[in-house]
């Protein structure tokens, strides 16, 4: 995930804007890391790239 | 069906299919574990992205991999999509219809593909990667809860996905949101005519197979238009015909079902059809 992206994304349960934290990250994209929403405090983790904006009960 | 487990369901089957197209060894491996409906299409998928609307050479211009055979139109290819534009697209599967779009949006564009499907995101990651594409994101969500900000969307495709979608009227809504004020919506989508019969409705495979969960053609038009599309138009439709059924293997496949059901044939003649919906949202 590119962090140009952050500003399109919104919690998917609340539609607040996200904080992103970064475990892992190479010169292109975030390859690992966290978003939380600032308003409802749900948190969605970035795996390979990928953020998984599931929300909660879709999730595995 | 419950909604929750219709998702699972839908998951778990185009999960399989993302696995096995890429190492797929031939035309019948597919049918073994997955649904037989979306395994024959993904089985095949130039001759079905040509009978969709794809010509060969967009399909050339796309990583190999990435175009599943599970689409039934082409979207990109009516869009009239400009360089610079953000494109949304609904249910990205490996990434075929993104990659198209990223072609035509350029380097100041970008496109981002939304599919709930964890395989389907991973495979169309690994295709971008491949490719070499960097206007190109993809995320895991969910259509009915996008996980977007609100006017930040100029173009949003999905090419036979919504009929999956057991909410169809809140994935529309949430497509209107995600919209900047004049951007466009871009659906190519199976509907029905007529209502169907009990036991393919009841059908998973059918429902995977994009028929069971199909709406009626003026519900759809209609979920669209109370989202607060305007324009909404049908600007292609291609019915699908008892004679088509016979002749094409998927068809055979659900004619096969039918009978298994006991349901006479006739009733599969001009059930469903294809259809291209264009629709703006109001600036």
């Amino acid at each position: 995930m590119k962090r140009d992206l952050l500003d399109i994304l919104a919690c998917p349960m609340c539609k607040g804007d996200l904080t992103l934290e970064v475990f892992e990250e190479d010169e292109r994209e975030i390859i690992a890391g966290k978003l939380c929403c600032k308003n409802c405090e749900e948190c969605y983790s970035i795996e390979e790239g990928i953020p998984n904006m599931l929300p909660p009960d879709l999730r595995d | 069906m419950k909604e929750h487990d219709i998702k699972k369901v839908v998951r778990e089957n185009y999960g399989r299919v993302a696995k096995q197209s890429g190492s797929c060894c031939g035309s019948s491996c597919c049918g073994q574990t997955s649904g037989p409906l979306i395994a024959e299409y993904a089985s095949r998928p130039r001759e079905v992205g040509l009978e969709v609307g794809y010509t060969e050479e967009e399909m050339q211009s796309v990583p190999s991999g990435s175009n599943l055979g599970l689409g039934c139109g082409n979207p990109t290819a009516l869009a009239s999509i400009k360089e610079g534009e953000t494109v949304l697209d609904l249910g990205s599967g490996a990434g075929f219809d993104c990659f198209l779009a990223a072609n035509k949006v350029g380097p100041k564009g970008k496109v981002i593909g939304v599919d709930m499907t964890p395989e389907m995101t991973e495979k169309a990651r690994a295709n971008a990667t491949k490719a070499g594409y960097k206007n190109v994101e993809f995320r895991q969500g969910e259509l009915e809860r996008l996980p977007v900000d609100d006017g930040t969307i100029d173009l949003i495709i999905s090419n036979c996905v919504i009929n999956l979608v057991p909410d169809k009227e809140k994935a529309f809504q949430e497509a209107f949101r995600v919209l900047r004020p004049g951007g466009r919506l871009m659906v190519s989508d199976m509907v029905l005519l007529k209502e169907l019969p009990k036991a393919i409705r009841e059908s998973i495979d059918a429902y995977v197979g994009c028929i069971a969960g199909a709406e009626l053609k003026g519900r759809y038009l209609e979920a669209i238009k109370s989202a607060g599309f305007k324009s909404v138009s049908v600007i292609d439709e291609s019915v699908v015909t008892l004679d088509y059924l016979a002749s094409d293997p998927i068809g055979q496949v659900i004619l096969k079902h039918m009978k298994g059901t006991g349901i006479q044939p006739n009733e599969a003649d001009r059930l469903v059809a294809s259809v291209k919906v264009r629709g703006i949202k109001p600036t």
